[in-house]
């Protein structure tokens, strides 16, 4: 092997260090085409016949992109249309070096099928090598690298004698010198555009075209614009950005757009450690075409210039303005900065990463008719307008669409980009899901084959070797409890006296990992997935339903496998015995919160199932006192349930949910098995256990609830949990019965997220809201990953199972954790949005409605206001733009707000119209206006009783 | 950017070989007439000159004599030039003692030592250009050197070093793999019997991989065996043709 | 001004790896099976592995009726009764001198194996035992004979000849024990002015050729009177040749060395190390060898 190649040295050098590598040329690189017979390829790639219809090129042809055209056309090549290329290796080491989001995309076209891509390692292949000449820069050595492949490819397909005539290799480039240089060597070489053009049976594929930058200069002199407007200052290279950084006159940081304020944004400068700051960017010039998530350099203006982040609300409404106008705006910005509150102020003076996705969102369509250049706006507030160019522009208005950005030219005003993909028409339940699961980067397409085929085939039963090695616990009288419709039962309970007269309790938890085994295609998907995401009326599955629902579902009267925690407790629910292991089961009933608690209930019910469940109840009780006892905290949050239309899916009815018995009492056997479990692992595996810790708040946190309970004279202690939760149990104020909820309310929104964390890159375990000094996810193995790999360790834990490498690896293991938690929260918006939208549909098909609610917090402009009847909270202005404004007196001590002669304090009662705002169609919003207390030319009269025919409906 | 990519999709490394290959091995014994023994062995961009004395009387202490063996002295160094940034020490350091002491004790698994009692036997080696492996081009510079001083030794140790990317193991780890955050082993072999005479690895890896890597470490020591065995027999066939024997 | 010759590293011929040589089946490496058959002897260079004789060095098999031995091209001197050595005094003992003769061991070289000023049947006294130093100290140069072998292959030497003894004024070359060829005597007064020690161990000592011996020295007699240039030159040219021979791996012995002495006369000496000389020297030395053995 080794000596079939010659041997060439390559040397980098950079200051005085000399870098010398070897660099093996070899014979065995094939050409990975099917028509040729020379090369001892196995499984060639590029099909033999290549039918893609071109006005261009008549011969059937493969087609070879440089990089350029990789990096910006990439929404083009990934069109089904585009196959049998050739990537060669110059060109896919130029692209991971210049863009990771496109190399993985490439890398993934690569990797598919029917995509007949192949990649030719042209650098390491004897005659397609080239060094460097002196005087080459980098970017020509590359660009002779790629047509010097080219060449050869020509040459080599000319001598086979199998293949189809005239079959031939296509450069693809926008590089005109690059192009005139091939074209001048006898090789085939078009403009990517160009091309694409050509394909005369798939116009899309126009549309999907980046606009290369010579585009981007005649966009801008064509009729509108007949001078080149330089509206920005050019952004510093990336060299002297860094002599920058290093030297302190720059700062690095994220750069996050204001939701509220196109002229505004802040950058998150991360310091060493604790310490970092933010610094606040006003206007068009200052922000210099940083958009949001992109890191980018600062410089930090003269003291004198500091300035203050306005409350004012600037939409950009995308109608070509004026400078002036814009200048106005500005202005308006400046005026409002009060002195006391300055913050540190910049502007950007360079990209060092720009972090573009594509982005969902509208068209506006052009005025003008025949035009192909449109404005998208992006459905998030903080992207700014996309100037795209497109012939479908009647057919997408009114749509829900996907598109990325090119580039942003100093003389633009807008970013340029071009057309992905359309998600369907604007306000559709299907395509607004898309959206919202694409705005929270939720991975939810259909599980790919590679996935589904490492699922076990069916039938599927259990084999006696499983049973071997399992524990039998078939006879014991299991079963689960769970929410109405819930096909996805990942835990199950027992509960039966022994002979000394304790219990032993059992949680049962689905073995997931059973079927899920490390590295796999499945494995990687649901450790990337991280968990189940619960939409209205929609669950994205984590693992495959063959999984979820069926075989790890432990449903009643099928045998299905386990891992069970098995306790010993006595009468005052203290724990004898713990013991993990890995069983079999047959659960007995599958039941809901609402028929447990009905069994309880009757006391006619004498049955296994019924004791069982009532001797759970009775220590889940006492095991819950405990825990209040040690200082965890009852918060709540009001979540609520819709009712859906059994055909059309739309919401019918909006109830908050109930809370029973039951639902604790299953929660208490969980929370014990998590404990349990956390223990075990940490204490098998100190450096690699998944943990979940909530840390406790900054005390500075509970400001607002302090200030809300003292305004009813009412003292919150936030020194410990403990003093919390005993101050929350004691607030009460009479004739109010829904002031402590309010309280908790307000409490749960104090609180620090929990997080996921490795116990060996970390100190601090310590679970706040639950005052356990260590716990972990053990029971949802099913919809939570972070389970799966706690069942994994246990299993090891217990002997039953082997370890593998990235399970006890911790910076692995942490990097795991880091996604989940990016999953789980964004999971977690998505679902807010969720509700969201569908309490904007059940209004809309409500009409106007009058509730009474409470004043959750009070603005300077407005009020919050809490509707416990649908759990929806919504916002009161008092300022509206058409009208003129009531005077607004605002107090922050109180805080109370003084309209006209009404003041409104914290937990006011308070009647409001609820309706929905659709005037901005990717924008629709609840609406709230004011009917009581009835403050003239501010609040506004009680809509008429709602149609008798919605409560008709409602009534069945 | 991502750190650099170790391995290709298509299989290939940094320098162009595939994951089980070798890098080019060149070799020469008797480069110095002073010494006993002596041997340069380059292997791809790793250049090591062996230098063996002895065996001869024990010197400096006498307190180390062992009187049923010879002792192995070996010294490892690196030249000042031999790595990008100039070294200051070129031995004497901690890393150069460690690689002494470990290169003493795969030479003792192999040198008849027992036929020398009261002697000893220095190994001297010299890195002049470190592309990694440094360890293992040492040991398979110090076996030539050892034969063309014509020490008895069971069989020739023949070392290399492994790496674990992306679930495959690559043989032969250049500077730039073992710098990648690879984690790497050296395997030194006494090729025939299959025996081991030393294998030392710094990183963490998991015992599922090790049998993996132990063996991909055999069979690349295997090659690196078949390639010393050229180079020693070429060797002694040109000797012997010109001391005109026979 | 001085001339300076300067050349940069001669590439020598690189082994190719790709050539399948069929290798002599009477070269073997360690760890190669010389024979399985469990009816021979082993001798040096070779082991018993699994019943298996195998070779541990490189080198050439040789079978003596039913011993076995591989000799390896180069090694240490494996010193016999007889063997003439020229070696370096490494340390004073008691009533001995440890002299390094290029042996595994330091040889032995006792006391009462010299002779003394004064005659061979001189008795020696404690006073002898604290002057040995006088006679020989550390750092000197000898020639003797291998008197005896002790177990551990360690060697006892003696000079009880006036041949042997300290070494004077002359030139040292170390060149491999295996091209030294044996014969009846390893001292000559070479023809063309200058003598040679051919040291079985390897050492060669090159020194002007003495008038007359001085009895009554004892052999410890070093003369410091200043060599003359010419006999300088000799010992030079002859020091270069022997290296070049050595580098050619050609026996070394009385003929080979005068021969190529003369065919070595058309070069200055300086020059005689130069590649391309010495292998033109060689060449010419090796035909006048063959042609006498004619």
């Amino acid at each position: 092997m080794l000596k079939s190649k010659t041997f060439v040295k390559k040397t980098r050098s950079g200051g005085v260090m000399k870098v010398v590598r070897e660099h093996y040329l070899r014979d065995d690189i094939w050409c990975g085409s099917e028509t040729c017979t020379e090369c001892k390829q196995d499984s060639p790639v590029l099909q033999k016949d290549v039918c893609v219809e071109s006005n261009l090129c008549s011969y059937p042809h493969y087609l070879v992109p440089d990089t350029n055209v990789v990096l910006h056309q990439i929404d083009v090549l990934e069109n089904p249309v585009i196959r049998n290329v050739i990537i060669l290796q110059t060109v896919l080491q130029e692209v991971r070096h210049r863009s990771a989001p496109v190399h993985k995309r490439l890398k993934d076209i690569i990797h598919e099928k029917e995509k007949h891509f192949y990649t030719f390692t042209n650098e390491h292949h004897r005659e397609t090598f080239i060094e460097r000449q002196p005087g080459e820069s980098a970017n020509d050595r590359n660009d002779r690298a790629i047509r010097v492949a080219v060449k050869w490819y020509s040459k080599h397909l000319k001598t086979l004698e199998s293949g189809p005539d005239g079959l031939k290799v296509v450069l693809l480039t926008n590089d005109l010198g690059n192009k005139q240089k091939a074209e001048e060597n006898g090789m085939v070489a078009f403009k990517f555009e160009e091309y694409i053009k050509s394909l005369l049976a798939n116009p899309e594929l126009v549309d999907l075209l980046a606009l290369s930058n010579d585009d981007k200069v005649t966009a801008f002199t064509d009729r509108n614009f007949i001078h080149i407007l330089v509206l920005f200052p050019e952004h510093l290279p990336l060299s002297r950005i860094q002599v920058g950084i290093k030297s302190g006159s720059y700062l690095q940081g994220t750069f996050r757009a204001s939701r509220d304020n196109y002229l505004e944004a802040t950058v998150f400068v991360q310091g060493d450690g604790e310490d970092s700051t933010e610094v606040l960017i006003q206007g068009l010039q200052n922000l210099n075409r940083a958009v949001h998530q992109d890191v980018v350099a600062v410089q930090l203006l003269p003291r004198n210039q500091w300035l203050a982040p306005s409350s004012v609300v600037l939409q950009d409404d995308g109608v070509a303005k004026d400078d002036d106008v814009e200048e106005d705006e500005e202005e308006k910005l400046r005026l409002s900065a009060a002195e006391a509150a300055r913050k540190p102020t910049g502007k950007v003076v360079g990209i060092i990463k720009r972090n573009w996705r594509p982005f969902c969102g509208m068209l506006n369509v052009s005025q003008i008719k025949e035009s192909t250049r449109h404005l998208f706006t992006p459905a998030d507030r903080r992207v700014p307008r996309i100037r795209i160019e497109t012939r479908q522009a009647s057919t997408l208005a009114g749509q829900r669409i996907m598109v990325a950005i090119d580039g942003w030219p100093k003389n633009s005003r807008y970013p340029n980009g071009h057309f992905v993909r359309s998600l369907g028409g604007a306000g559709e339940k299907e395509t607004e899901q898309e959206v919202l699961l694409l705005e929270h980067d939720v991975p939810h397409q259909a599980f790919s084959q590679a996935v589904l085929s490492f699922l076990p085939k069916m039938p599927w039963a259990i084999t006696p070797e499983d049973m071997a090695k399992r524990e039998d616990l078939r006879h014991l009288t299991v079963c689960s409890v769970d929410p109405p419709g819930c096909t996805d039962i990942d835990d199950a309970l027992h509960c039966r006296e022994l002979e000394n007269g304790n219990f032993e309790v059992g949680v049962h938890i689905a073995d997931v990992s059973h079927f899920i085994r490390p590295g796999n295609a499945l494995d990687k998907e649901a450790a990337n997935r991280g968990t189940t995401v619960y939409l209205c009326g929609k669950r994205i599955d984590m693992v495959p339903e063959l999984l979820s629902s069926n075989l790890c579902s432990l449903r009643s009267n099928v045998e299905r496998l386990a891992f069970s925690c098995i306790w010993e407790i006595n009468h005052k629910a203290e724990i004898l015995k713990t013991r993990f292991t890995k069983s079999v089961i047959n659960s007995k009933a599958s039941l809901t919160y609402a028929e447990a608690q009905m069994r309880i209930d009757d006391t006619n019910k004498t049955d296994d199932i019924t004791q069982s469940l009532r001797g759970l109840n009775k220590l889940a009780k006492i095991l819950k006192r405990q825990r209040i006892e040690n200082g965890a905290l009852t918060l709540s949050s009001l979540e609520v349930r819709f009712h859906m239309d059994s055909e059309t899916h739309d919401p019918i009815d909006l109830q908050t949910k109930e809370l029973m018995e039951t639902n604790s009492m299953v929660e208490e056997f969980m929370l014990l098995a998590n404990i349990s479990v956390a223990q075990k692992i940490y204490d098998e595996f100190s450096e690699c256990a998944l943990l979940r810790k909530h840390p406790a708040p900054p005390p500075s946190n509970y400001d607002v609830l302090i200030k809300a309970a003292k305004s009813k004279n009412v003292e919150i202690h936030v020194d410990s949990a403990k003093a919390l939760a005993d101050s929350l149990d004691g607030a009460k104020v009479e004739s109010f019965s829904y002031f402590n909820t309010l309280l908790r309310i307000l409490a749960t929104r104090c609180m620090m997220q929990a997080v996921y964390f490795c116990s060996g890159m970390d100190s601090d375990f310590h679970h706040y809201g639950l005052a356990s000094p260590i716990y972990t996810h053990f029971t949802s193995p099913i919809r939570r990953y972070s389970d799966i790999i706690v069942h994994r360790l246990l299993a090891v834990a217990i002997g039953a199972d082997s370890t593998y490498p990235d399970l006890m690896d911790k910076h692995k293991q942490s990097a795991l954790c880091n996604n989940l938690n990016y999953r789980h929260k964004m999971a977690q918006y998505a679902q807010r949005a969720s509700v969201t939208f569908h309490t904007q549909l059940f209004f809309k098909s409500r009409g106007m409605l009058n509730e009474e609610g409470f004043v959750l917090f009070v603005r300077k402009n407005a009020i919050i206001v809490l509707i416990p009847k649908f759990g929806l909270e919504g916002t009161v202005f008092f300022d509206t733009k058409d009208k003129v404004s009531p005077s607004l007196v605002y107090d922050e001590e109180g805080p109370t707000l003084k309209v006209e002669q009404h003041t409104f304090h914290i937990f006011d009662r308070v009647k409001v119209t609820i309706g929905l705002d659709d005037s901005n169609i990717q924008h629709q919003k609840i609406r709230m206006a004011l009917t009581e207390p009835s403050i003239p030319g501010v609040s506004v009269p009680a809509p008429e009783a709602e149609p008798p025919t919605k409560k008709q409906k409602l009534d069945r | 950017m991502a750190g650099i990519e170790l391995l290709s999709d298509q299989g290939y490394r940094l320098d162009g070989r595939k994951a089980t290959e070798l890098r080019k091995v060149q070799a020469r014994l008797g480069v110095f007439a002073q010494a006993d023994g002596s041997a340069y062995l380059e292997q791809g961009n790793t250049k090591v000159l062996a230098v063996v004395y002895g065996p001869h009387e024990m010197r400096g202490s006498r307190s180390r004599t062992l009187h049923d063996r010879a002792v192995i002295n070996c010294q490892y160094s690196m030249a000042t030039f031999s790595t990008a940034e100039r070294k200051r020490r070129p031995h004497g350091d901690r890393k150069s003692t460690e690689m002494s002491l470990h290169l003493k004790q795969t030479f003792e698994a192999a040198v008849m030592t027992q036929l020398f009692p009261r002697s000893q036997i220095d190994i001297y080696v010299k890195i002049l250009q470190s592309d990694g492996g440094n360890y293992s081009v040492c040991v398979n510079a110090a076996t030539l050197a050892v034969i063309d001083a014509g020490i008895p030794m069971r069989d020739y140790v023949c070392a290399c070093t492994v790496g674990f990317v992306d679930e495959t193991p690559l043989a032969d780890l250049c500077y730039a793999e073992e710098s990648g955050g690879v984690s790497s082993l050296a395997l030194a072999l006494l090729p025939r019997g299959g025996q081991i005479a030393l294998v030392q690895m710094d990183a963490r890896l998991h015992q599922d991989h090790l049998e993996a890597l132990i063996e991909a470490a055999t069979t690349a020591c295997k090659g690196v065996s078949k390639v010393l065995d050229e180079v020693v027999r070429q060797h002694l066939q040109e000797a012997s043709v010109l001391t005109g024997e026979d | 001004s001085m001339a300076v010759d300067m050349r940069l590293p001669t590439v020598k011929k690189t082994m190719t790896l790709s050539a399948p040589a069929v290798y002599r089946k009477d070269l073997v490496v360690p760890g190669d099976v010389i024979t399985s058959d469990t009816g021979f002897m082993r001798g040096h260079g070779t082991y018993v592995d699994d019943d298996k004789l195998t070779a541990s060095v490189a080198g050439k098999v040789q079978r003596v009726d039913k011993l076995i031995c591989v000799r390896p091209l180069k090694t240490r001197f494996n010193g016999e009764v007889g063997d003439v050595v020229v070696g370096r005094i490494t340390e004073v003992q008691q009533k001995r001198w440890k002299v390094d003769t290029n042996s595994r061991l330091d040889s032995v070289l006792l006391l009462s194996s010299v002779n003394l000023p004064g005659g061979e049947l001189r008795r020696r006294s404690a006073e002898d035992e604290l002057t040995m130093r006088k006679y020989i100290q550390e750092g000197d140069l000898i020639s003797a004979e291998v008197q005896s072998v002790f177990s551990d292959g360690a060697l006892s030497l003696h000079t009880r000849s006036l041949k042997y003894g300290k070494l004077g004024q002359g030139v040292l070359v170390q060149i491999s024990p295996s091209l030294i060829k044996r014969q009846k005597t390893h001292f000559h007064n070479l023809p063309c002015g200058a003598s040679i020690i051919l040291g079985n161990n390897g050492f060669v000592w090159l020194y002007p050729t003495l008038g007359q011996q001085d009895e009554e020295a004892g052999g410890f007699y070093t003369s410091l009177e200043p060599v003359s240039l010419p006999d300088r030159e000799v010992i030079s040219r002859l020091r270069n040749c022997l290296l070049a021979l050595a580098a050619q791996k050609v026996l070394l012995y009385d003929t080979s060395v005068l021969y190529c002495y003369e065919s070595s006369l058309q070069h200055q000496v300086k020059d005689i190390l130069k590649p391309e000389v010495m292998e033109e020297i060689v060449m010419l030395t090796q035909q006048k060898l063959l042609a006498q053995e004619g």
